[in-house]
């Protein structure tokens, strides 16, 4: 306890519960249309892609084939021209030799009538590529075979290519027809990136704008809509904007009255209170004093008050200690203590304002006793011994501050608080407890202290 | 020195009234403007102006009355504390802009630093003929470093021509700015209170103009 009137477990309070986190989670950020279009296009662009590969597989195959047994065919016709037709000895030879023996994709056999392999190519296999003579195409598993009969001697002859070669080549004509589409898919989504960045430019400028218009400033600073697309976003925060305008002037207008009718009557107590020091006997001036310092506090109060609930109204900033600020506040009937290092960064009149409001409500609400320390830093925790509330009366309060809903749902005090915590960057918590209420007025963002 | 107060509101109003005039300042008091009609042309060290008054704005009659080409120093007394009613009510010939709430030590300290504009000097204390100096923030005068006592009238006649150094102040004015308006006195006080500024300053403090008044020069 540090300067404390009341010990704190003899007040019975419980200690302190770990703060039930009512602090809504950070939203989730939302999707990129830059990544969303990309993804999609992406997507797309496989599907594209494999759609075209199969097509043109499906077309370059047959193409494929034709040609490739054009070329058998053509290979025949032309062996039959040049090969000794007539052989003299119809005994086998060895296979030919092959000039270039890594690029030979073909075979040609001359196969006599008895089914003897009279000459063959140097790739060609020492048996007969086709079992029974045939005539025209025929296939085995590793050859495609054209089978032309010879007029003499009841020879054939066999012009063959691999099944392998034509695979391969079909497989190459399927693979550039893929490759040439991701690769046009590809370029394509480079280009819509570039695209989409370029469109959403004039967004960018819209928010720019919006971030440095003044809400009491007409709309026309946010110019004419760039894109078409726009223009409905640009009317409608038009309209957005002149009634945002219209309501902070009536705001002000009204803020102007209130402040007069609250301002003017605190100034007549001073100055009545001033005259009195000036008239009263010696023995009265002290009493007169400590009513005049009050009234200067109070003063404070109703000023940031008044500025808590106007527009553009930034608090002013500065490291006080917490505890000197509540010992100045008038709370009679409860009695405060004090835990550990009470120092935050608040501004003085608005802070003074909130630990007011809330002391005021412990009182009303029954308690006697308030323990007041600093769980972390800019936050600090009131704990009373009052009745305190249901855990479903608490969720409503939790629930009607974190939508910052008062009307109805919470008393003036903690609505002035939730706002003097907002002003500051923070929030109202109400950690569960066992005991009493327990309030905790985050002024600023959580610091990591870990 | 005199001052006219408008001010609308009874508890302030009485209040600052009640404590300047315990602080030694002459002064008239009207709830409207339309009551300031009874002052026209009557001198004043200064006027205190609220903003806001049942029939019309305090920052509109001051500026119809700098059109007149009235200068009296003017300090509006306004719970309007926004930048831009500061600078509209400075604008409209105020020379002072308090915010309410204020306390009325605040207010008697812009009246010295209006009376001090109003005398020409920076400091709050003056240099008269004589080895005598005047203190406008202690509201005591001084021969060759010694304090002299004055009383509040006597003080009052100084202040009125301190605040008017250089220039020559009809007897009347001076009688209604000591005196006020509603006083009434023997015809001779004025006389009586400037005999014994001169018995107690010496005579070359406060000069006659024959058929005018008194001037009173700076040194």
């Amino acid at each position: 306890m540090n300067g404390s009137d009341v010990d704190h477990p003899s007040v019975g309070i419980a200690p302190a519960a770990r703060p039930e986190s009512t602090t809504p989670a950070a939203p989730p950020p939302p999707p990129s249309i830059q990544t969303r279009l990309g993804r999609t296009l992406m997507g797309w662009s496989l599907v594209w892609s494999m759609a075209v590969a199969l097509a043109v597989w499906l077309a370059a195959r047959y193409e494929v084939e034709e040609l490739l047994d054009d070329t058998l065919v053509a290979s025949a016709e032309a062996l039959h021209s040049v090969l000794p037709l007539a052989a003299p000895s119809p005994a086998p030879r060895p296979p030919l030799g092959a000039i270039h023996p890594e690029r030979d994709r073909y075979g040609w056999q001359l196969i006599a009538a008895d089914g003897t392999v009279l000459l063959r190519s140097a790739l060609a296999p020492a048996e007969p590529l086709v079992p029974r003579p045939t005539a025209g195409f025929s296939d085995s598993p590793e050859w495609r075979t054209y089978g032309l009969a010879l007029e003499e001697g009841g020879r054939w002859l066999y012009v063959a290519q691999t099944r392998r070669e034509r695979v391969e080549a079909q497989a190459e004509v399927g693979l550039t027809a893929v490759l040439a589409a991701l690769a046009i898919g590809g370029l394509g989504q480079i280009w819509l990136r570039y695209r989409v960045r370029h469109e959403l430019q004039p967004l960018q400028r819209l928010s720019e704008r919006l971030l440095s218009h003044d809400p009491a400033a007409a709309m026309p600073a946010l110019g004419p809509a760039q894109r078409a697309e726009l223009a409905p976003m640009h009317d409608a925060l038009g309209g957005l904007g002149q009634r945002l305008q219209q309501r902070i002037a009536a705001e002000r207008a009204f803020s102007a009255h209130a402040a007069h009718a609250l301002r003017t009557p605190l100034a007549g107590i001073d100055a009545q209170l001033a005259v009195a020091l000036q008239q009263a006997p010696v023995e009265l001036q002290p009493r007169l004093t400590r009513i005049r310092e009050a009234a200067a506090r109070l003063q404070r109060v109703v000023a940031a008050l008044i500025g808590l609930f106007r527009t553009g109204v930034t608090p002013e900033i500065q490291e006080l200690d917490a505890e000197s600020l509540v010992r100045r506040l008038p709370v009679p009937g409860l009695k405060v203590a004090f835990v550990g290092d009470l120092t935050v960064r608040a501004d003085p009149d608005l802070l003074a304002a909130a630990l007011a409001n809330l002391l005021d409500n412990a009182e009303r609400h029954g308690a006697h006793r308030i323990v007041i320390d600093q769980p972390q830093p800019q936050c600090l925790r009131l704990h009373d011994d009052g009745p305190g509330v249901n855990a479903a009366r608490r969720d409503e309060l939790a629930a009607a501050l974190a939508d910052q809903d008062y009307e109805g749902h919470t008393g003036l005090g903690l609505m002035l608080a939730d706002r003097v915590a907002r002003a500051h960057g923070g929030w109202l918590r109400l950690p569960a407890t066992d005991t009493g209420f327990q309030v905790e007025l985050q002024l600023g963002p959580l610091v990591d202290t870990r | 020195m005199r001052l006219l107060l408008i001010e609308d509101d009874e508890l302030l109003g009485e209040g600052l009234a009640s404590w300047l005039r315990n602080a030694g300042h002459v002064v008239d008091w009207c709830r409207m403007l339309r009551d300031t009609e009874a002052y026209r042309g009557e001198p004043f060290d200064a006027w205190l102006v609220d903003w806001m008054l049942p029939d019309g704005s305090g920052v509109q009659w001051l500026r119809h009355r700098r059109g007149l080409g009235e200068h009296t120093p003017a300090l509006l007394l306004t719970a309007r504390d926004r930048v831009e009613d500061r600078v509209r009510g400075l604008d409209s010939g105020a020379d002072d802009y308090l915010v309410k709430p204020f306390a009325p030590e605040e207010l008697a300290a812009r009246l010295r630093a209006v009376g001090r504009r109003s005398a020409g000097g920076s400091g709050t204390r003056m240099a008269l003929a004589g080895g005598v100096e005047a203190d406008l923030a202690a509201r005591a005068a001084y021969v060759d470093k010694q304090r002299v006592e004055l009383t509040g009238r006597e003080w009052a006649v100084l202040e009125a021509l301190l605040l008017r150094a250089g220039r020559t102040v009809p007897k009347s004015d001076l009688e209604r700015l000591v005196l006020g308006f509603d006083t009434e006195l023997a015809s001779n006080a004025l006389k009586v209170h400037v005999s014994a500024l001169r018995r107690k300053l010496g005579r070359g403090v406060v000069e006659t103009v024959r058929n005018l008044g008194y001037r009173l020069e700076l040194m």
